[in-house]
């Protein structure tokens, strides 16, 4: 049969010539030399009316599988070279993935707001509210409502910013205290925390500031205990430096709390043994505390027969001092964006 | 408060280290503020100089050959007054001096030195202490070879407490032995008091015409000596940080030390009477205190007079017509106690704090009176070879009886927390040296009079708390179960500062006391400024009306360091006559999203903050704010590009650009700040409670592109499209605003994207179409626009 060698050499030449196709159109040009109007398969069948009516089938039969064979190794050629596009465009796209991303924000809340805030959940997870005052304060809420009368020496430990004789710049929060157990009308129990600025006549150096911030708890009621004070103030010492830490009281004396005490918190930088962040001692001092004097809470109408409570209070730039190692309390109010990014 | 421990170990049990006692003190009394061995020299040894000639090759240098006992050193010093025969203090080589200064054999111009002859400066006893230039001469009773330290009393150690106000008790020797016998648990030593008195009888009548001297004791001594004080006595004062002067002044100053008590020396001569009247001062009365100064005296003061004539200021300080000097030989001694408040009021006015006066703020023991001027008649005999009268003539009223409170043992136990036995209660109160009576569970304790500080019960229990021990009570919760939660107006300030934060802005605090100038600087309309009486610093002196002048210096502050994108906030008050009102501030400046790479930055416009105050005010809720050009321009923002936020006709706010006089002034880039009352918009926000249907219908989008006139501001436009779109028109986005050659002069081009949808039906093109045909209509009856063609 010349006509199956003839069919056979076609293929074979179709092959021979897919291989050296680099694109999309070389292959349609040449499945259209091979499978069109003008190809040698148009030519054979073009003879094909030449030939007897036996003749014709088989003609006809070996015509097509040529087709068919050659069609099929086009449209095979023709995913591969389809599939060499697609991932010839993807590299193409590919990103230098280690470039920066967007820039949406460097914004950032300060370590203040932030530390005061950790205070405030620590203790709303305790049962306290949240109760804040102004800062513009009477001498009868700052001072004298917390056994501190005119003249009292203890007045000498807070030096204070007057307005005028009877108004001030508030030395503590423990005034929104006052304000709120008078507004309890001495019956009801308290526990509550008030963060916020306060003031005193300090020059401004390493360790003080004219202004800062303070928060203080306080908890009224008919059995609140020196051993709940000690408990609520490992809680918070845990809380805020690290559950290895411990806590010890020392006698202190404020005006508005008998017994009073300072608190200290174990050092974390020595674990207790003694270093120069404790100046040796293995401790350091975070806090004042103590029972709410009963001249206190008879001043603010509660029954010091039925009602006991414990107060503490904090200044927050020592607190943060502490955890994060900061040397300078006037870094908190400078704003050195610099510093302040650093907390989020 | 500091005091020596030798002295202290005389009158209490110690057998403990110093390291040991400063730990009970911290734990169980008051905090010691610094300990330290009062002299730390090394190697010292008392040495004879035998002969001292000139150095040839020095016009100040000595030779010296001193005597020390096991050998005869050469020593070159150049003190002027070293001469031969003297008993001298020598650093011997291999002696350290406080200051790490070791001595070593050195050769001084030629000549071979080995050791050092001493000053007190050089022992580290301060000048303040002795006054003396050169070296010092030790008593010739000195034997040679002996430890100089031990001659002179400075093998001592000194404590100092930081003292509480309350604790006026520990300001006294006997005090300090009380707590330590309570710490340690251990038995007090203190001596009985011997006045030895002669025939003659005080002549002195003493009264008051105040109530507020309570007590008044005085003593007449003849035939005082003047001189120095012992040894002893002298490194006494001076480890209490006290400055010898003479042995009468020094003898006062010891026994207030010891007792706590205040007394006061006069000369009895140059007295003009032998009648002491304290009373209170004469307004515009002067006196002549010790130091030469004339003080004008108020009505308030006390005074001590002869009868007539202020002698003394009572409590604060003696007066110079009565000074002890040299040649004094009678001494009348006053132990008397002036009210606390009234002596602090005449201190503080004159500047005058001192020993004595913080004593009688503080509070004296009544019962301790008498036994100083005693105890200080005893040492004038001994020291002065003074002839001590009979009789103490005195006043007194005050209640010399203890007072008793009663501690019931449940009651300890109630506020502590921690269950304590009758045994322990009992024990603590003894080891305080309390007395006590225990009846059905009730102790009946007598307060010693030197614990004035103590008059409750709760005074009661601190005593016995700290005594037996902080570390006894155990740790518990309180018991009560109110849930505890932020305010809703607490919670949404907490959002501010996450929104804002995550906005890309920093949050500042700042000081709310600034100057005078400063604090109205942002002010639009006037207001009174709160000042302080008495500023440290004229800056820090007025509170502040606003926050944006201190975010401008915080700007100031971090443009100077290379900061370029600078973007601020702070939630805090301004403070006027009109009271403190809580704003949020801010500032932009720079860029806003920098990402410079991809070719996008976001240069800081009025537009950037109006979108970050939007941003903000749609979190917390707050809808239909407005943004008006301001009523009257405010002076320190750009008059066209500002603007006031209003909330339902209310104005809250502003924003705006910093005006380009002010910014070019202080070098600023363009920078934008705002300022929103925090109240007001807190009280617009309305949380959405319930669900609002999602349309199941499509929307369907328009493009319209209207040209007006370019005074018609975008919220005119917005205004009478919605009027026109009915609910139907649900968004319209303004997404092109062109002005230029295009449209005519005084006209704008303004593209708008309309979004239409019912919640009911799908709309039809014809629907749509009528709407918008309305749309149009109004835009050329209202607002005189055209579409663009
Ligand atoms: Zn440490």
């Amino acid at each position: 049969m010349e006509i199956k060698k003839q069919i056979e050499e076609l293929v074979l030449n179709a092959k021979n010539e897919i291989l050296t196709i680099k694109t999309m159109n070389e292959l349609n040009d040449l499945k259209a030399k091979y499978l069109g109007k003008t190809s040698p398969f148009a030519q054979l069948m073009s003879q094909m009316k030449t030939l007897s009516n036996e003749e014709k089938p088989l003609f006809g039969q070996a015509v097509n599988e040529g087709k068919n064979q050659i069609a099929s190794l086009f449209d095979g050629f023709r995913l591969e070279l389809e599939q060499k596009a697609i991932e010839e465009k993807l590299k193409n796209e590919a990103v230098d993935v280690t470039l920066p991303g967007v820039n949406f924000s460097k914004g950032s809340k300060h370590l203040l707001s932030k530390t005061i805030e950790e205070i405030e959940d620590l203790f709303i997870g305790m049962g306290y509210s949240v109760k804040e005052g102004p800062e513009i304060e009477s001498d009868l809420y700052n001072f004298e409502m917390l056994n501190l009368p005119k003249g009292h020496p203890a007045r000498d430990m807070q030096d204070t910013f007057y307005i005028t004789e009877e108004t001030l710049l508030r030395t503590h929060t423990s005034p929104v205290q006052v304000r709120t157990m008078l507004e309890a009308g001495g019956k009801k129990p308290i526990k509550i925390i008030c963060p916020g600025k306060v003031y005193r006549r300090d020059d401004d150096d390493l360790t003080h500031s004219h202004q800062f911030t303070q928060i203080e708890a306080l908890v009224v009621d008919e059995d609140v205990t020196i051993a709940d004070l000690k408990g609520t103030l490992l809680v918070l010492a845990q809380k805020m430096f690290g559950e290895e830490r411990k806590i010890r009281l020392r006698p202190s004396y404020f005006p508005f709390t008998e017994p009073s005490v300072e608190v200290d918190v174990s050092c974390g930088q020595c674990g207790g043994k003694g270093c120069s962040m404790c100046k040796q001692t293995g401790w350091i001092e975070i806090l004042g505390a103590g029972m709410v004097n009963n001249a206190v809470l008879e001043a603010a109408g509660y029954d010091s027969t039925k009602y006991q409570g414990f107060a503490l209070g904090m200044g927050i730039e020592r607190i943060a001092i502490l955890k994060h190692g900061i040397d300078d309390i006037r870094a908190f109010y400078i704003n050195d964006l610099r510093f302040n990014r650093q907390f989020k | 408060m500091l005091f020596s421990l030798k002295w202290l170990k005389e009158m209490v049990s110690i057998p403990c280290t110093r390291e040991e006692l400063v730990a009970k003190f911290n734990l169980m009394s008051s905090e010691v503020e610094d300990h330290y061995q009062l002299v730390t020299a090394t190697n010292l040894t008392v040495g004879y100089v035998k002969t001292c000639i000139m150095h040839p090759q020095s016009d100040h240098l000595h030779i010296c050959e001193v005597d020390v006992a096991k050998e005869t050193l050469q020593i070159v010093c150049g003190a002027p007054n070293v001469a031969a025969g003297q008993k001298v203090i020598v650093a011997l080589e291999g002696a350290v001096l406080p200051g790490n200064f070791k001595i070593k054999k050195s050769t001084i111009r030629g000549v071979e030195s080995n050791g050092m002859i001493c000053s007190l400066d050089e022992l580290g006893i301060e000048h303040k202490y002795h006054q003396e230039d050169g070296i010092h001469v030790l008593p010739e009773s000195s034997v040679i070879g002996t430890n100089p330290l031990e001659v002179l009393h400075f093998d001592d150690e000194v404590i100092e407490l930081s003292l509480t106000p309350n604790r006026g008790d520990l300001l006294s020797m006997m005090g300090i032995a009380y707590d330590v016998s309570a710490m340690l648990d251990t038995a007090l030593t203190l001596k009985d008091i011997f006045v030895k008195e002669v025939k003659e009888s005080n002549p002195v009548k003493v009264s008051t015409q105040t109530p507020s001297c309570k007590s008044y004791y005085a003593r007449v001594i003849r035939d005082v000596e003047i001189k120095e004080s012992p040894e002893w006595l002298k490194a006494r004062l001076i480890a209490s940080g006290i400055r010898p002067i003479n042995n009468v002044v020094d003898i006062t100053n010891y026994v207030m030390l010891e007792t706590g008590q205040p007394l006061h020396a006069f000369d009895f001569d140059k007295l003009k009477s032998n009648t002491i009247v304290v009373r209170n001062a004469i307004d515009n009365e002067t006196i002549v205190t010790l130091d030469g100064k004339t003080r004008t005296l108020v009505a308030d003061d006390i005074v001590i007079t002869d009868g007539h004539t202020p002698v003394a200021l009572a409590g604060v300080m003696g007066g110079e017509s009565t000074q002890i000097d040299q040649s004094t030989k009678a001494i009348l001694l006053e132990s008397a106690i002036f009210d606390g408040l009234t002596i602090r009021k005449t201190s503080k006015r004159l500047d005058l704090r001192s020993e004595s006066s913080s004593r009688f703020e503080r509070g004296l023991d009544p019962n301790r009176t008498l036994l100083a001027c005693n105890r200080a008649a005893a040492l004038f005999e001994q020291l002065a070879n003074g002839k001590v009268l009979a009789n103490v003539n005195s006043f007194e009223n005050q209640n010399l009886i203890p007072i008793v409170v009663d501690l019931s043992l449940s009651k300890l136990i109630k506020v502590t927390g921690y269950q304590y036995s009758e045994k322990l209660v009992s024990n603590v109160l003894k080891r305080l040296h309390f007395e006590f009576k225990l009846q059905d569970g009730i102790f009946k304790i007598s307060v010693p009079t030197r614990r004035i500080d103590i008059k409750t019960y709760q005074d009661i229990i601190e005593e016995i708390v700290r005594i037996a021990g902080y570390e006894l009570i155990p740790t518990t919760l309180p018991k009560s179960a109110i849930p505890g939660s932020l305010t809703e107006v607490q919670k949404q300030k907490r959002l501010i500062r996450e929104t804002l934060s995550t906005l890309g802005l920093n949050e500042t605090i700042t000081y709310s006391l600034t100057s005078e100038s400063e604090a109205k600087s942002f002010d639009a309309d006037e207001k009174e400024s709160i000042q302080l009486l008495y500023p440290i610093v004229e800056t820090r002196g007025t509170m502040r009306h606003s926050q944006i002048p201190a975010l401008l210096e915080v700007l100031n502050y971090n443009l100077s360091r290379k900061a370029e994108n600078v973007h601020l906030f702070e939630i805090g008050k301004g403070y006027s006559n009109q009271g403190e009102t809580e704003f949020v501030s801010g500032l932009m400046t720079g860029v806003f999203d920098d990402s410079k790479w991809q070719g996008i930055t976001r240069p800081v416009d009025f537009f950037v903050v109006k979108g970050v105050i939007e941003t903000l005010l749609n979190k917390l809720n707050v809808d239909k704010v407005q943004f008006l050009p301001p009523k009257l321009p405010h002076p320190k923002l750009h008059p066209g590009i500002s603007a006031e936020i209003i909330i339902e006709d209310i104005s809250v706010g502003l924003v705006g650009k910093l005006h380009p006089s002010l910014s070019s002034e202080k070098g600023f880039p363009d920078t934008y700040v705002f300022e929103v009352d925090l109240k007001a918009i807190l009280s617009a926000s309305k949380p959405n409670d319930k669900m609002k249907e999602v349309s199941k219908f499509p929307s369907v989008s328009r493009d319209l592109a209207i040209v007006i006139d370019r005074s018609i501001s975008a919220k005119q436009v917005i205004e009478t499209l919605k009027k026109a779109g009915k609910k139907t028109l649900i968004d319209i986005k303004i997404f092109d605003v062109y002005q230029g050659e295009k449209v005519a002069l005084d006209k704008k081009s303004i593209a708008l994207s309309l979004t239409f949808q019912d919640n009911s039906k799908t709309l039809s093109t014809e629907e749509i179409d009528l709407l918008v045909s309305k749309i149009v209509k109004a835009i050329a009856t209202e607002l005189n626009g055209e579409l663009r063609s």
